[in-house]
Formats: C-alpha cells, structure tokens, sequence
C-alpha cells in the first residue's frame, strides 16, 4: 500500500529498526540531495545506507556533518541565501541519520529538515510555497520497503 | 574636513548629554572596564580597554562643551577629530565590542560605557565609518524591508511547514488576539523550530496570538549600527501591526537586541509611550509558568546550562525567569561561572556577528566562554537568542568542543503533553 | 621673601585665592556638566529592588562579583589612599582647627600618632597603585600626562605634611609653606583636572543606576 501522507509515513518510519531506520532516512534526505554542495553530507549518507557502519566510523561522520550544517548557517545580519540555506537544511537533515541511534521522531525530524531545505529553494526561486518533497519522501520511502521486503 | 566627516562630528555633538559629561569627568583611567571586556581579556592587547574605544567622542565633547577644551580650540591647541582616526577607531566600536554592558556595571566611578558606545555609533555610523557587513543590513532594511532580505513569501512557506509539522495552524494578521509574536530574522531563516514551539506552547496555555504580515520580524539592524532614523522605521513597523491588530503585547523573539529595540529602545523612537505591552519570549513563558498554566511532561535528565543573551540579562532585566523556566525541564541544571548578570558574551552581539572581518577576533573572544563551559562540563548548552546560539556554535566548532546549542522556547515546547 | 613671609602669603592671600578658584571653578564645572540634560526615557519602566540610582551610588563602592582578584591594587589601594586622605584631611587637629576658622564647624580629631600613621600608609598605598598604573597594561595603556600630574599633585601635600610635622629635609616653616602652596595648587586644579571625579563620580553613578534601573536592573 503505498504512503499518501505524513501519517502513514511516521507509521512506517515506526515501524523499522534502527538499521533500517538509518537506511530510510538516508534515502529520504538523498531526494534533497541536489541542494547541497558539501561533500561531508554526502559521505555521512553514504555511510548511514550501510548497515555494518561502526559507531566509530558515525561518530567520524557525525562531526563532518556538524561541520557542515555550523558552516552553512546563515549569520544575522548577512544576505538571506535561500539557495545556501537549503544546503543547511540538508547538513541539518543528515545529521539525524548518523547518530548512534535513529529513532522514529529523529527519522522524522530528518524528513521535516529535508523538506524545508526543499522550500529554501523554491524561495530562492521566489515561489516559496509548494512542497513537492514530501510526495518525493512518500515514494522514497515506498520504494525503500518495497526493496526491503523483496530482499527477505 | 569632508562632508561625512562634518556630518558625524555634528552628530556625536548631538548625541552628548549631561550622562555621558558626567562619565567623562569621571573616568580615573583606573582601566578595571578593561577587565570587564572579553576582547581585553582574552586577547591582551590593550587597545581593547572599554573606555579607550570613546576617545574621539571624549575629544568633542572636551573641545565642544568645556571651557578650557574651547580655550584649547581656539588656540589652536587641541588635536580635531579626523576622519583617518575614525577609520581607525571603526575596529574598536564595532568588532570588538558586542554592547554586552560587562564594562557599564564594574566602573567604579559608574561610568555606564555601553550607553556611551550606543551613541558613539550614532557619529560613526553618520561619518561613514561603520562595518560593510552591519551596511548591507542596513541597504536591505531600506530596500527590501529586511536587514536580511526576508520577505512575506518566505514567512508564509515556512508557516505552512511548519503547520504540517505540527497539525497546528498559525494564525496571520488575525485581529483583537492577545499576543503579536514577532520573529527574528535568524529564526525565519534557521530555526524554523522556534515557530513551531510557539504554535505548540499557544495552544497549550490556550491563549489567542498572530503573526503579522507587516510586523513580522523584529530585528534592527538600525540600532546596531547606530542609525536611530533607521531604527526608528523598522520599530514603527511593528508599532503600526500591533496597533493595527489591537493586540494586548508584543512578543520579542529569542533574540538580545531585537528585545533592546522594541522594549527599551522602542518608544523613545518614535517618540511616544506605546500602546501596548513588549515582552520577551521568556518572560512570557514565565508568566504562563507562575499561572500555572504550563502542565509539562518529563524531564531532561542529561546535564544542562543556561548562557544568559547579554540583552536579556544584565541589559533587560530578565535574569530569573529563565532560570524557573530551566528548573521546569531540567533535573541536572548547573550554572557556569559568572552566570546570570556577571555572563560573559558570546562575543557576536550588538551587530559584530554580522562583521565577517572580525571573525578571527571574535572566536579568540570565545576562549572565555569556553572557559566557563570547562568549568561545569554541560552536556547541552540552553540559551534563549538565535544569534548567541550560532555565535556559539561556531566557537564550539572552531574549538572541536561537541556540545549541541538549542533554544529555550523549544526544549520547553518539547515536553508539552501530545 | 623669606620662608615666614612666604608662609604667611600662602595662609593669606594665596589660600582665599585658591578656595574662591576652587568653589567658583567647582559650581561652574557642575553646571557645564550637569546643564546639558538628558532625554526623558518614553518606555514603560520596570520595577526591581535595588534598582535605582541612589542604590547604584552606594553599591558601586564595592567590587561587583568576581571583579576584587582581577585588580586588587586598584580595589584594596583605591580604598586605602582614599580613606587615607579622608582621615588626615579632616581628622587631623591643625586641620580641624583650619576648617573650623573657615566653615565655623568643629570636631574632634584623632591622636596625632595615629594620623601620622594614617599617612604613612596612605603615602605607601599611593606609590602602589602608581607602581600598578606603570605594570597593568591596560593602566599604562590608558595613562596621559594628566594620570601623572594628577597623581603628584595628589601626593605633594601628603608628603610635605608629612614632612613638615617631622621637620625633615628642609626648615619646618618653608616645609609648611610648601605643604599650604600644594594644597592651594591641588585646589585651584581639582576642579580643572581627572580629579573633578570627586564630585562627578556620584552623578554618574547615580545616572547609571537610574538609566538601568529603569530596566529593572540593580547595577
């Protein structure tokens, strides 16, 4: 059955394991992967897919992350950059996926981030209010159950 | 003397009162205000003492209201202002000094320096000499209408993320409610979370609030400049919402000088007393709390700190409320040293987070909070201003200390009952 | 003109020229200062115990928290020098009877041991916190000729008081002439130089605690 709102994805954000959570939100913030520049986000999902990351290698990639997500705020006073601040959202985002433990309100704190990195750039782009993220969270997180149930 | 240079010295002319006579007077150079400073004291360099950063303000006023300095002038003894002085002196009133108001309560002798600084900007800020960064806030306010270029559209995307994070909706322009809720910029464009708390805190108490779609944000870039006509527009704004709306208060957001601006700052701007109530966050929080009206659920159990926003303690008054507010949600809350009045800045207030040249300056400033934080060892640090919270975020980086920031409001939202 | 003529000019003449300097250069400098006004504060004010300008004047007599160790010269030798001075300008018996004949006013003074002890300690703490003024950065940063000046003309008449009394170094009449003409020239410059702030440093505190505590801060 697939995911047609946030319900139903919180209900199945539940219902993994840790594993499996850190996988899944993985996969939700690579939707918004294109707004972000940083190659320490990258590396930090590229590690939260695998499920034999060790804490050692998390926390390593936890601070990358960190890094990236402190480098991108937007300062007071300075030029809002929504273009920028997506690439922060995204950093925030990650940032739940390589914690020692990803619980279902971290997974979905994860998605929200990602969302809003989403809305960044359509007030960059002076749109600024359709969301079309959340819809591409549902199929991500669909297609990830679905492959999920197919390899057991 | 050139055009600005005129124009500022007019203007620091201006800005002298009987106080700042006074403190001048009084000054023993006995240097305890250097003490005081976080950019003396981690730094060394004396040129940082408090009272030195007013030098050319003390020159005009001798020259300009005394008898003797007038003697002097006119014989030609005294040493004018010039404006390569005040190029010079631009590093002193503006990078390294955040108006946290440390020096304003150890002189001896009672001199207030911070008020003094406050209206030094005003001729530095007329005589051209002020930072390009707090400039380009300031071009933004006049031609966007926001010191960070924010705008309506980018206000109303994030409500609507975060009415779907929530289920709750956020009310704009909704006329006769009690509380208008004004943003900061910061929170529009980082802490979308802060709204979202807001919404949750709202609803809990059960008290009617808004948004509005003129007075949404509350930062002044005017006033940390030191351009009270600029100053004085973007207060207006906010004064024409509330009074649009009727509403009963204005609730200044977890940011130190947008608090400064609209409470203390505010009414003597446009000249008249307002209409209506200026409360920060906190105090709002505080007094849902006294009411009984804040039911909330579970503790935090790791060891939690509290940094006091400059503005909002030994600036505004509000020092315990916060610390009622902590003892709600925290069971291990431990306070650093110096916490409370005496708090050390976060080393970016009062504009200078926005002066991308001082940055190396600014984080060797931050070597004394980080001594405050060794000192108790916290697991999270709480504080209640966006700008300390990623002033203090950057310094903890740049030191590789792992320590997450958060907001008050939030953590308080976080045990609201679902 | 020898050393009693000089002595009598100074307890003459020169003394009534110093104080009329003194009160006119006093009363004209409160009124520069003071004249220039301020601004009424427009915003509603918040109410705090302690908070007030009449309390900030008394407690900014102490060190705020965690300020005695970062300058303890400053602290523990300003209040020495300070009440020092105090004690031998108007405890001491030859100047009771002097303020007595100017003001009509009498009061009893302390032993003369013990003033002369007074002032020992008083000169001693003067030269520490001028030898901190030349080792604190920040001091010495922010020292003009006038920190210098001020300073000497603060010490001479203690010194030559001192001196005179113990009839050291040169003829007590010259030596007491001396001390008269430091105390005229102190005087006549009080009110010209740094320090005026013993007048102005309650005014300042006083604006001090009332601007904050308008916030409801006890500075």
């Amino acid at each position: 059955m697939a995911i047609t709102n946030d319900k139903e994805f919180k209900a199945a954000l539940a219902t993994l394991d840790n594993c499996g959570r850190r996988q899944a939100t993985a996969y939700l913030i690579r939707q918004a992967l294109d707004l972000t520049p940083d190659t320490r986000v990258r590396a930090g999902l590229d590690l939260a897919v695998r499920c034999d990351a060790s804490d050692a290698e998390l926390a390593v990639a936890a601070a990358g992350v960190n890094s990236a997500r402190v480098a991108s705020y937007t300062q007071c006073g300075h030029d809002a950059n929504w273009t920028c601040q997506a690439s922060h959202f995204v950093a925030r985002a990650a940032q739940e996926c390589v914690k020692p433990e990803v619980n279902a309100s971290g997974a979905w704190e994860a998605a929200m981030q990602a969302r809003m990195a989403r809305i960044c750039q359509t007030i960059a782009a002076g749109e600024g209010t359709s969301n079309r993220e959340a819809e591409a969270q549902y199929r991500a997180l669909d297609e990830y159950l679905k492959a999920k149930d197919s390899a057991t | 003397m050139s055009a600005s240079l005129e124009k500022g010295v007019r203007v620091l002319k201006e800005v002298i009162d009987a106080p700042i006579a006074s403190y001048f007077n009084s000054c023993v150079h006995c240097g305890i205000c250097a003490e005081a400073c976080l950019f003396y004291t981690e730094t060394g360099d004396p040129k940082y003492t408090p009272i030195h950063k007013l030098e050319p303000m003390r020159r005009i006023y001798e020259q300009e209201y005394t008898l003797l300095g007038r003697l002097k002038k006119w014989a030609g003894l005294a040493k004018a202002v010039t404006d390569n002085e005040l190029a010079e002196w631009q590093e002193l009133v503006y990078n390294s000094c955040t108006l946290c108001g440390r020096c304003s309560v150890v002189c001896p002798v009672g001199n207030d320096i911070v008020y003094m600084v406050r209206k030094m900007r005003e001729g530095m800020s007329a005589s051209g000499h002020s930072p390009e960064g707090i400039q380009g806030a300031v071009k933004r306010t006049v031609t966007i209408g926001s010191p960070m270029g924010v705008k309506l559209p980018a206000v109303k995307a994030q409500m609507k993320h975060v009415q779907a994070d929530t289920g709750i909706e956020i009310p704009l322009d909704q006329e006769g409610v009690e509380y208008l809720v004004t943003l900061s910029s910061m929170e529009i464009m980082n802490f979308p979370e802060y709204l979202g708390a807001i919404a949750r805190i709202m609803r809990h108490v059960g008290k009617t609030w808004t948004l509005s779609s003129e007075a949404f944000e509350a930062t002044n870039a005017g006033m940390q400049i030191g351009n009270s006509d600029l100053a004085r527009v973007i207060v207006s704004r906010i004064v024409a919402g509330a009074e649009k709306l009727k509403v009963k208060t204005v609730i200044s957001p977890e940011c130190g000088h947008a608090y400064t601006a609209l409470r203390w700052e505010g009414a003597n701007l446009v000249g008249r007393p307002f209409t209506f109530k200026v409360q920060h966050i906190v105090e709002v929080l505080e007094e849902f709390r006294a009411a009984g009206l804040l039911k909330l659920d579970g503790m935090e159990t790791d060891r939690l700190t509290f940094h006091d926003p400059c503005q909002l303690g030994r600036r505004g008054g509000v020092l315990q409320p916060q610390r009622n507010l902590m003892k709600m949600v925290a069971k291990n809350f431990v306070e650093m040293p110096d916490a409370g009045f005496m708090n050390w800045c976060c080393g970016g207030g009062g504009g200078a987070s926005t002066i991308e040249e001082g940055e190396p300056l600014r984080l060797e400033a931050f070597k004394r909070k980080r001594k405050q934080l060794d000192a108790v060892k916290p697991d999270r640090l709480v504080t209640a201003c966006a700008n300390c919270r990623i002033v203090l975020e950057e310094g903890l980086e740049h030191y590789n200390m792992d320590l997450p920031v958060i907001g008050l409001t939030e953590t308080i939202a976080e045990h609201i009952p679902d | 003109m020898n050393s009693l003529q000089l002595l009598t000019w100074a307890r003459g003449p020169g003394l009534d020229t110093a104080l009329a300097v003194f009160v006119l250069g006093v009363l004209w400098r409160l009124f520069e200062i003071y004249s220039l006004g301020r601004k009424q504060d427009l915003s509603a004010p918040r109410h705090a115990p302690g908070a007030s300008g009449w309390a900030t004047v008394l407690r900014r007599s102490l060190p705020p928290p965690g300020m005695l160790p970062t300058s303890p010269v400053s602290y523990i030798g300003g209040y020495v020098f300070h009440v020092g001075l105090a004690v031998v300008v108007f405890l001491f018996a030859p100047h009771i009877a002097l303020l007595t004949s100017l003001l009509g006013l009498a009061w009893p003074g302390l032993p003369s041991q013990v003033v002369d002890m007074v002032t020992v300690v008083t000169l001693a703490a003067m030269i520490a916190v001028l030898a901190d003024r030349l080792a604190k950065p920040a001091k010495r940063f922010l020292s003009t000729f006038g920190d210098w000046f001020t300073w000497t003309l603060t010490f001479l008449p203690v010194l030559t008081g001192w001196l005179a009394v113990h009839h050291l170094l040169l003829p007590y009449t010259l030596m007491l002439a001396i001390h008269v003409l430091s105390v005229e020239l102190l005087l006549v410059l009080l009110p010209f130089t740094k320090l005026f702030h013993a007048f102005t440093a309650f005014g300042s505190r006083w604006f001090n605690g009332t601007v904050n505590g308008h916030k409801g801060v006890a500075v």
